[in-house]
């Protein structure tokens, strides 16, 4: 009576097996990324969308329909956009954008005129400031600290990629 | 002569309020280098608390992920050192977690080294797809990822809840997860 027990146990540990080797080679434990399906159709929309910045709830990035740049704010957890006034103008190419754990303050590079610049962006007041680099150098990539006080950006000197940490007040 | 003061008055008066309202539009200086040689510094990324700075250093052509501290510049260890070139990485809150771009042969992908438990976890995405950026919630629930599909550049948000612990500021309660709740 015991040989057919055995027999019967033995395609569950097969199955078994092969799950635990699937899970081996795909290099996961099971859990993966779920997608936020809502938000990314919502981003979908656009021509094209890059240079994502999330802070908390906050998803800044860099949007681009019938050939026009524009920065899109984004709260992620009612999947709503934020208007922006007096940020985006059709006549500038973007760069890079990073957004503050508050959703206020917004770093950004672009091109504007023919001159690259780096500039802050503070929501609740709707202002916007150019911030000077120096030494000279032409901006790439922004990052801003959580809190908004401090930025890592990207300067391009002397035909070398540097970072220049910048304590903003 | 009273004219004269009451000019000087003014003038130190105005010098004083454009000190005090933060005239100056910060202090700027230069991440701390990284040993002789020199070499690009790009992709910056501050942790939440500002304490470290990742960035990729390109040498001899190859791009590596380095993390510094802030300020001083000491190096932190990193378990990813192959897989290069590096690109893009995001720090959470406290820099426990470093989600970058590597190179496994022709493919890109998106990685997170665990700093804490010295663990890579690798991320599948979208078939058809190849990640160019990311972006990791401080907290790390929630990672954007920018995507080049059929020549078109897209940004997309995954929920990381259930594969990485958060990285909160100290002191800061987890909320949720109670009976009945998300």
């Amino acid at each position: 009576m015991s040989p057919p027990r055995a027999q019967a146990s033995r395609p569950p540990l097969v199955a078994l097996a092969a799950a635990a080797l699937l899970a081996a080679i795909s290099g996961c434990g099971g859990e993966r990324p779920r997608p936020l399906l809502a938000l990314n159709r919502q981003l979908a929309g656009e021509d094209s969308s890059r240079e994502p910045a999330l802070a908390g709830r906050w998803l800044a990035l860099i949007s681009t329909r019938e050939g026009r740049d524009r920065v899109q704010l984004v709260d992620v957890e009612r999947n709503a956009q934020l208007p922006l006034p007096g940020l985006n103008r059709p006549d500038a190419q973007l760069l890079s954008v990073s957004v503050d754990l508050a959703g206020e303050r917004l770093a950004l590079v672009r091109q504007l005129e023919g001159r690259t610049e780096l500039v802050l962006y503070q929501r609740s007041q709707g202002s916007l400031r150019r911030l000077p680099i120096s030494p000279t150098g032409v901006p790439r990539r922004v990052q801003l600290r959580a809190d908004g006080r401090q930025l890592a950006v990207e300067v391009s000197r002397n035909g070398l990629w540097q970072i220049d940490l910048l304590t903003l007040p | 002569m009273a004219a004269r003061l009451a000019s000087l008055r003014g003038l130190s008066v105005l010098l004083a309020a454009l000190v005090l309202s933060g005239c100056d539009l910060g202090a700027s200086r230069r991440a701390p280098d990284v040993g002789p040689g020199g070499g690009n510094r790009i992709d910056p990324a501050l942790s939440g608390d500002g304490r470290l700075l990742a960035s990729v250093l390109e040498r001899d052509g190859q791009g590596r992920v380095i993390v510094q501290q802030q300020p001083g510049g000491g190096l932190r260890p990193l378990r990813l050192r192959r897989r290069q070139p590096h690109g893009s990485p995001s720090l959470s809150w406290n820099g426990r977690y470093l989600a970058v771009l590597v190179q496994e042969g022709a493919q890109r992908r998106a990685v997170i080294e665990d700093r804490l438990r010295g663990r890579l976890l690798r991320l599948p995405l979208p078939p058809g797809s190849q990640p160019e950026r990311l972006s990791l919630a401080s907290d790390g629930t929630r990672l954007a990822v920018q995507l080049l599909r059929n020549g078109r550049r897209q940004v997309e948000v995954f929920d990381l809840r259930g594969l990485l612990e958060r990285d909160l500021p100290p002191g800061q309660a987890v909320l949720g997860g109670g009976a009945g709740q998300p």
